[in-house]
């Protein structure tokens, strides 16, 4: 089974090398992709001085088309699964195996790496979004994501080409909502994840609440008549 | 606040609810765009079902009628998403203009190397 991880990357120049290094030490047989969401920073200069497998967007596209230009990478090359793995070091690469194990064995097409299954989770006001992305999943599909918001999520060949072509899917829980309510598979292994190494997170406090509005509109309204 | 102006805002906020569900479906409109409208449309709804918000703020605001203040909700919100508008297309169009310089720029450099 041929893994791709996709690293999106926007201003990470103070962790991106440690996650690669680390990524490719713990996981030698994963395929890896930097993709430089239009970085202002060091981020394209560390990535061509180290030679690392990477692509860079001209123009900063969001979390979403970083994404989504992974996807379209993995499908072009043939990979069977692709992860995704965020650049700033809170993802542990050594959870990739059992993942491809779990997806494989149970024939998953999405598998996600669950801190809360793992006794974990998001803590605070992150942590009560999170509940309430949960108990809205389990509303309108009946099925139990305990860690919906996490990012480090596993898909399988039919689910890359559907977020490589699909029109507003985010790599994101409203898209795991639809998926699922479209008939795919997931599953959650347990898995730790550390504090952020650095940086800045795609998601900011005033953003968290466009955030929340969009994911929460998606699950509850939209996703009846997509 | 005349009955027919609630049931004009009451069929306008639900027509606005449909066209943009309509859009979703169609994928001409990404839902993080839609919110704004889905909240302004439920905002409009919510002032026609109940009047009793707007006789309170044109109470408080000193307008001479309650329909005043309504006008003035739809006309700000108006303001808000046109000047919103104006931003996300300045943003456009640098994307663009950087775009367009890359193409060019790595055009060059290919036909250099032939």
């Amino acid at each position: 089974m041929r893994v791709l991880a996709i690293v999106p990357a926007f201003n990470e120049e103070e962790c991106l090398a440690n996650t690669v290094q680390e990524l490719t030490a713990t996981c030698p047989d994963v395929d890896y992709l930097i993709v430089n969401d239009g970085s202002s920073d060091a981020t394209p200069r560390i990535c061509d001085e180290l030679a690392l497998s990477h692509i860079d967007l001209p123009v900063n596209c969001g979390l979403t088309a970083a994404v989504k230009a992974g996807m379209k990478y993995a499908l072009r090359n043939g990979y069977d699964a692709a992860v995704q793995i965020d650049s700033d070091g809170q993802h542990m690469p050594e959870y990739i195996p059992a993942m491809a194990k779990a997806m494989q064995d149970e024939g998953a097409d999405i598998v996600i790496a669950s801190r809360n299954l793992a006794g974990g989770g998001a803590e605070g006001a992150r942590g009560v979004g999170a509940k309430l992305i949960t108990a809205f999943i389990r509303q309108t599909t009946g099925a139990t994501i305990t860690d919906p918001t996490s990012g480090m999520r596993m898909y399988d060949r039919a689910m890359i080409e559907k977020l490589a072509h699909g029109f507003d899917l985010a790599p994101e829980p409203d898209t795991i909502a639809l998926l699922i309510r479209r008939g795919a598979k997931v599953i959650e292994i347990p898995a730790k994840m550390r504090e952020r190494q650095g940086g800045t997170s795609y998601l900011h406090f005033m953003s968290s609440i466009a955030y929340m509005a969009r994911t929460c509109l998606s699950i509850l309204l939209f996703q009846w008549f997509r | 606040m005349s009955p027919i102006l609630r049931v004009v805002l009451i069929i306008g906020a639900l027509l606005a609810l449909s066209v943009v569900v309509r859009k979703v479906r169609k994928s001409k409109i990404r839902i993080a765009d839609s919110v704004y409208w889905v909240c302004a449309a439920t905002l409009l709804l919510v002032l026609a079902i109940f009047p009793g918000i707007a006789f309170f703020f044109s109470g408080l605001l000193g307008f001479l009628s309650p329909s005043n203040f309504v006008f003035v909700v739809v006309i700000a919100l108006m303001l808000l998403k046109l000047f919103n508008l104006a931003c996300d297309v300045s943003r456009l169009t640098d994307k663009v203009e950087q775009l367009s310089q890359e193409i060019a720029l790595s055009e060059k450099e290919l036909s250099d190397k032939d």
